[in-house]
Parts: structure tokens; C-alpha cells; sequence
């Protein structure tokens, strides 16, 4: 089954209600994918996040920090008609890609400890995660089912949640 | 400043040919081999856009590392194809399954970065030491993506100074990337005089 793929790239994000749709961040190193899901209407968010904080820094593009991309998303997600109250988190990525880390470069393990700190104060439970470690990572999130794969260099797809099919006719 | 003019991108592609002329000279004695270079590439490009453009995300690749501290910051890398990793560390006298075979590659890094940087910086006046190397194998993406990760705070465009090393008669090339900071692009062009 060929699934139309959305890639949401370093700084992006993208929300979608659209069945056999695929929200996807090939490749993510010290950048968090945050997927935010609505299960029960089928509705997925993914947001490729670079940096922990914005620190005040006025940018053509806020969404590439935890801060303001959460926001942003949480605001685009209602606007597609998901319930903030039924979402939930799930996060890939924050890895430390280079063992002796150049300044700077430990930023993985800073972003999961910012969107973790923002989930929290914002009350969306995180159900699953990838993260972590010294290995780069891909995400796929399957709009419709709420299904989350995952996959490392060399590896194979996995599934980190499993999706499960909504049979409630949206009124 | 987030956009440049052709004029400053081809003062900064002739750095980059300086630097990686000087970087190719450095590995060709490392090697005892000829190495010959790409004409460089100097692209200034959203951070979503520079890692496509540095290749396939989900392409396994050998990355290099150096950060630059100084009077400009940034971060060299090299990136080279795993087969072509283990045809350098056999040119080093190194089986890649060696446990020396990481600490051979950063030190090709090292070698190359620092030629490069010490170039530059002599060119242009300004202090710049690196850091000592490290290294990984990975998906493309995600080793790209760290390193602009870096320079991501003050900007949202990506400078890429990329050059071509390719070891004659090995079938064997390393691209070389320099990416450095915001600040480090502006005084970068200021000492060329093109601010």
C-alpha cells in the first residue's frame, strides 16, 4: 500500500487528517521528531525540532524551536478539529551523534529534556519513545491509525506504537 | 544577514578553493597518493534545504568532525562513503575492522581540517584553532543535521562551503563542508571587504 508521505524537514512541521497519510523526518541526529496524536479522529502532527529555546531570538522561523513550535502545532492541530485532551506524545530523535562532542553538540539530550519540560506544563502524556543514544533516526507516523515507526541507520522499520483503526464515524 | 550576493558567494567559493587546494596537498602527502579537487561550491541555503542538498538523509555515511573556536566559529565536517573510509584506512596501513580504524579517519580529519582552517585564517587575518575530531558512521541526515544544529541559534541559513577530494586512481573522495556560524560568515566577508 503506497501511503502518501508529507517529509517534515529540519525547522518544519506538518498536521494532517488525511487517511493514508504518512508524516515522516528521515535522518534525525541531535533533533527531536515530536509527533502529537489524536486517535480517536485520526488526526497526527509531526514537528522536526532543532533547538531547545528560542531565548528571546526574533526568527523568520520559530518553528524550528521546542518553545514555539509546540505551541504552534497544539494551535494548527485544534484547527484540524483534534481535542487537546486526547493527544498524546510521542518523541524520536535527541540522539549525541559524535562520542567526543564538539561545543555545542551534546544538543540532543537538551531538546528531549525542553519538549519533555513543555509537554508536561501543557499536559499531553508521552506514550513512547526513541531517544537518546549515539544513533541517527527515522520516524513515520501513519495519520489514520496512529501508528509510529521507527528505524536506525542499518536497521529495519519498528514499530514503537501500535496503531489501531477508529471505527467512530466523525459526526 | 541571512542572504548573500553572488559577488560575496564567489569570494567565499575562492576561500573555500584555497583552503581545500592547501587541504588536498596536506592528505596527498598523507597518503603518498595524488588528490585531486572539485571546483567548490559555496551555497547559502534554509537549514531544511542544506541537508538535502548535502545527499539521501537515510544514505550511510562515515562524518568527521572538527568545531572551530576563534575569532570565527563553525564546524569542518567530512563525510565520505563508508567503502571509501575503508580504502583510506587501508592507504594508512589500517584494516577498517581495526579498533585504530576511527582514531585513523579523525586523524585524516584532523590533517585535512587543519589545512583548510590554518589557510583560511592566514588569508584572512583571523585566529581559528579546531577541535580535536570525532567521528561517526550514520545516516546522512542525522550527522548533517547535528552539525547545523550548531550554527542554527542565530539564523536560519546555512552557509555550506563544499569541496570535492578525490584520491586519484583509488575511486576514493571525501566531501569537505565548512559550515560556520552567523557571525563568523559576516566577518568573514568584512575582512574580504565585502561586508
Amino acid at each position: 500500500m503506497a501511503a502518501l508521505e508529507t517529509m517534515v524537514r529540519m525547522g518544519e512541521l506538518a498536521v494532517s487528517s488525511a487517511p493514508g497519510h504518512k508524516l515522516v523526518s528521515l535522518g534525525l541526529g541531535s533533533c527531536i521528531g515530536l509527533a502529537l496524536l489524536d486517535r480517536r479522529m485520526g488526526i497526527a502532527g509531526l514537528a522536526h525540532i532543532v533547538l531547545p529555546q528560542s531565548q528571546g531570538h526574533a526568527q523568520d522561523n520559530p518553528r524550528k524551536f521546542a518553545d514555539l513550535a509546540i505551541p504552534e502545532m497544539l494551535s494548527e492541530l485544534e484547527g484540524i478539529g483534534a481535542h487537546r485532551i486526547r493527544l498524546e506524545a510521542v518523541l524520536v530523535g535527541g540522539a549525541a551523534m559524535f562520542a567526543v562532542a564538539a561545543a555545542g553538540l551534546e544538543v540532543g539530550q537538551r531538546n528531549e529534556e525542553a519538549v519533555r519540560d513543555i509537554l508536561r506544563s501543557v499536559r499531553i502524556p508521552v506514550v513512547a519513545t526513541a531517544t537518546g543514544g549515539t544513533r541517527g533516526r527515522t520516524i513515520r507516523v501513519d495519520v489514520a491509525s496512529s501508528e509510529v515507526t521507527v528505524r536506525e541507520a542499518g536497521g529495519k522499520d519498528s514499530e514503537l506504537l501500535a496503531g489501531s483503526r477508529t471505527l467512530e464515524v466523525a459526526a | 544577514m541571512s542572504q548573500y550576493t553572488e559577488l560575496q558567494l564567489d569570494a567565499l567559493r575562492e576561500l573555500a578553493n584555497i583552503g581545500s587546494g592547501t587541504a588536498s596537498t596536506a592528505l596527498s602527502g598523507l597518503l603518498g597518493r595524488p588528490v585531486d579537487i572539485s571546483v567548490p561550491k559555496a551555497e547559502a541555503l534554509p537549514f531544511a534545504e542544506a541537508v538535502e542538498a548535502a545527499g539521501d538523509a537515510e544514505a550511510e555515511i562515515t562524518g568527521i568532525v572538527l568545531g572551530l573556536i576563534g575569532d570565527m566559529n563553525g564546524t569542518v565536517l567530512l563525510l565520505v562513503p563508508p567503502p571509501d573510509a575503508d580504502k583510506l584506512c587501508r592507504m594508512l596501513g589500517v584494516e577498517p575492522d581495526d579498533e585504530f580504524a576511527l582514531s585513523a579517519l579523525g586523524e585524516i580529519g584532523n590533517i585535512v581540517g587543519s589545512s583548510y582552517i590554518n589557510a583560511l585564517a592566514s588569508m584572512t587575518g583571523m585566529e581559528i584553532e579546531p577541535t580535536p575530531p570525532a567521528t561517526a558512521t550514520d545516516f546522512l541526515g542525522a550527522i548533517v543535521e547535528t552539525v547545523l544544529a550548531g550554527a542554527a541559534m542565530n539564523g536560519d541559513v546555512a552557509l555550506m562551503l563544499d569541496s570535492n577530494l578525490v584520491v586519484e586512481r583509488e575511486d576514493c573522495s571525501i566531501s569537505f563542508l565548512l559550515v560556520p556560524d552567523q557571525g563568523g560568515v559576516d566577518l568573514l566577508l568584512s575582512r574580504l571587504g565585502l561586508a
